[in-house]
């Protein structure tokens, strides 16, 4: 009886479980449900996979019209899906196999890029044939999308980083936007310093926890958490510890306040709680959002880190690319992107202002639009600034194992900020790696 | 959910069904055709807990068995590599910790005051009774994710706690509650108990609903204070109840996913994050081991089977 009824619990919290070990049995039947879509089935229809109505959707609406005046049967269908859903969706058809269930193109963030395409090189189609040059994006750009040489994606949005500061309150502390220009992290502390005690005002505001500053810090440097050969560097990384020493010494002096979600530290840039942020210049989409304090940014390149070889003032965070998937109609795709993204200044010329897109295609910085004033940012012709800054962000390894590394080095700098000896936790977070890489 | 009563009356169901299988198997036409019917009613439920339960549980334990990335999936060598390999893993170390840290302290204050709070509702001379239940038992009927970002949202580093803490000048500065790993844990724990109490009350409600006055009267007659009384006879009559609420609490603790995932994302520094929490990021948000993600699922259905064992056998006493 009691041996009956433990079997009996044993069933009943095994169908507890159930739902977990249901979540990781790789989807058997997933896939086949939800979309009906006949995608890749030729003619002159592509599908797409994007996330932005105002932004990447609307590039790719514009696109559209763009193609649409050489190719007036051409249509795309645009479904507006989340990154989330776009990374559980590729996951899931990958490990069922279905393919045909895949968009002609989509959308994937840069830092994503290299797992799903060492992962899942079955999603991909190789753009090697696609007649794109390549060499007209940013090298540290394209390099996101790059495997084995081979490119798999035409860079769109640009990460490139800015240092965007209030002039305002600058002013009120007796500095102006150059002060700002080509430093070093070290005279960057020394002004947040003066700013903060003359004004109130702390510098910076970013999220605890998340090592995108850090991150940024890292890349400028053109320095990465792996080697050419993807293994881990966190430990004896001179440009890592440089960039824990920066971003724990501002945080201790409240230069940099730490707020705990994305939204809180939105709230903290709108509501002018700080004096700057330093960002991919998508940031600027969030900023103009605050439209009481027009004209009063400027924008400029970011502080260098001290005494690490080959520290830039340039730098970038986040940014997407458009994948071709392996189950398009490839000519079409090919031609198309060729033809938009990799090809038209007029698409450019009009999402830029429309959506604030800032091109990756070098070709497109020549463009007029790119060096009209801009009235937020007190007649600076930020756009033009931002694309002489992409040309000469260093590019770095992101690597298979980049998110597991961020977490690792995030965890790392709680721990460091909390009182743990830098070299213990660094090596900890190395070794979380190398378990995660086993 | 299976109540000990339902299992009880599971095992019965067996032993009497048992009963005219055993000597003569011959059944008279009309006995075999309500037998029939009952098999015919019962086997689409059947079939459908089998292919949309046990098979992929099935399916999942022979995941367990392989490694690889993504797509690349083969045995391991050895089978269980996915089982020894998570000694090793510091990460799933600690959240073993932290999700029996929330149990080892959660569990026992929402079972404890849900108890007590049942008590006051179930005293006849209460006022205004069906309010006081309703609004206890409200929470359990919000989904996790949306008072996970209530919480969120409430202990945000300008947000209500501390406006409050701040204009009673009890703090100087705002709090980072949940940017510190203590804290983050006493919100998750505080979410916890706010969210379930409610519904463990109910289970205790009903349970002392059942139980004769007349015992509480007879003990009352022979000279019991109201503790006594309580520990005496209350409490032993709600037995099988209590049995339910800790093995169903224990299994939600152990699993519990929402909160770690909304509330703090398992942060800083991974000291807030569930088992279960650490199991979608291997299989989901890292790089992809369905292998070691599966062979993690079955730990935790291990751990939930032999806790759950054991309180059967501590808890119950009737055989």
């Amino acid at each position: 009886m009691k041996i009956l009824r433990a079997g009996a619990a044993v069933a009943a919290t095994a169908a507890f479980t159930l739902g977990l070990a249901a979540c990781s049995s790789g989807g058997s039947g997933d896939a086949t449900g939800g979309s009906s879509e006949s995608s890749g089935s030729g003619g002159n229809t592509l599908t797409v996979w994007a996330w932005d109505p105002t932004f990447n959707i609307y590039a790719m609406q514009e696109a559209e019209k763009v193609y649409q005046q050489d190719h007036p049967d051409f249509k795309l269908d645009i479904q507006e899906m989340t990154w989330d859903d776009i990374q559980t969706k590729m996951t899931t058809i990958a490990q069922a196999q279905q393919y045909d269930q895949l968009p002609d193109i989509f959308l994937v963030q840069n830092n994503a890029f290299q797992k799903n395409a060492i992962n899942y090189p079955d999603l991909f189609a190789p753009l090697t044939d696609s007649g794109i040059d390549f060499t007209e994006f940013p090298a540290g750009v394209a390099a996101y999308s790059t495997i084995d040489g081979v490119n798999y994606g035409v860079p769109f949005d640009s990460g490139t980083a800015v240092n965007a500061m209030r002039t305002d309150i600058l002013s009120q502390a007796g500095y102006t936007i150059d002060d700002f220009t080509d430093v070093s992290w070290d005279d960057y502390i020394t002004m947040g310093k003066d700013i903060l005690d003359k004004t109130g005002y702390p510098l910076l505001s970013g999220q605890a926890g998340s090592s995108d500053m850090i991150m940024m810090m890292l890349q400028s440097a053109g320095a990465s958490l792996f080697d050419d050969q993807g293994n881990p560097t966190i430990v004896d990384n001179a440009a890592l510890e440089a960039s824990i020493n920066v971003y724990s010494e501002m945080v201790k002096d409240g230069i940099f306040t730490e707020v705990n979600s994305w939204d809180e530290y939105i709230n903290s840039l709108v509501n002018g709680n700080v004096a700057s942020t330093i960002n991919g210049i998508w940031i600027s989409g969030s900023l103009q959002s605050a439209t009481d304090q027009s004209g009063d940014w400027a924008v400029t390149d970011l502080p260098a880190l001290s005494g690490i070889d080959g520290a830039t003032h340039y730098s970038a965070n986040g940014g997407s690319s458009w994948a071709i998937s392996s189950n398009a109609d490839y000519a079409l795709a090919s031609d198309f992107l060729k033809s938009t993204f990799a090809g038209s200044t007029d698409l450019y010329d009009t999402i830029l202002p429309g959506a604030g897109a800032v091109a990756n295609w070098l070709p497109a910085g020549d463009s007029t639009v790119y060096s009209q004033p801009v009235d937020f940012f007190g007649g600076q012709a930020i756009y033009a600034d931002v694309l002489k800054f992409a040309a000469q962000v260093p590019s770095n390894n992101t690597g298979v194992y980049y998110y597991e590394a961020r977490d690792a080095v995030s965890a790392a700098i709680t721990k460091i900020m909390g009182g743990e000896d830098m070299q213990t936790a660094l090596q900890e977070a190395q070794d979380t790696v190398e378990f995660a890489m086993s | 959910m299976t109540t000990p009563a339902a299992l009880t009356e599971l095992g019965d169901t067996k032993k009497s069904m048992k009963r005219p299988k055993g000597p003569s198997p011959k059944l008279s036409p009309a006995a075999r055709r309500r037998s029939l019917t009952g098999w015919a009613f019962l086997l689409p439920a059947a079939a459908l807990i089998g292919i949309m339960m046990f098979w992929p549980m099935f399916q999942a334990l022979i995941l367990s068995f392989k490694t690889g990335r993504g797509t690349n999936l083969a045995f391991a060598d050895p089978l269980w590599f996915n089982y020894t390999r998570m000694l090793h893993d510091e990460v799933f170390i600690q959240t073993i910790k932290t999700t029996m840290l929330y149990l080892v302290i959660q569990v026992p204050i929402m079972l404890i005051s849900a108890l007590v709070l049942a008590n006051i509702l179930n005293n006849p001379r209460l006022r205004f009774k069906g309010f006081w239940r309703t609004a206890i038992f409200l929470p359990a009927a919000i989904s996790l994710v949306s008072y996970s970002l209530v919480f969120r949202t409430i202990f945000a580093t300008d947000g209500l706690v501390n406006d409050w803490l701040l204009a009673l000048h009890l703090i100087d500065g705002p709090v980072n509650w949940l940017g510190q790993p203590g804290t983050a844990r006493m919100v998750i724990i505080l979410g916890l108990l706010w969210r379930w109490t409610g519904y463990n009350m109910i289970f205790y409600l009903a349970g002392l609903q059942n139980i004769d006055p007349t015992t509480i009267e007879a003990a009352k007659i022979d000279g019991a204070g109201p503790l006594r009384t309580f520990f005496s006879v209350t409490i032993p009559q709600l037995k099988p109840m209590i049995l339910l609420t800790v093995i169903m609490s224990i299994n939600g603790t152990l699993q519990m996913f929402d909160e770690s995932f909304n509330l703090t994302q398992g942060g800083p520094a991974n000291t807030s994050m569930t088992m279960s929490h650490y199991l979608y990021k291997v299989s989901f948000q890292n790089n992809p081991n369905f292998g070691y993600g599966a062979a993690l699922s079955y730990v935790i259905l291990i751990m939930v089977a032999i806790l759950a064992a054991i309180q059967m056998k501590v808890g119950d006493k009737r055989d």
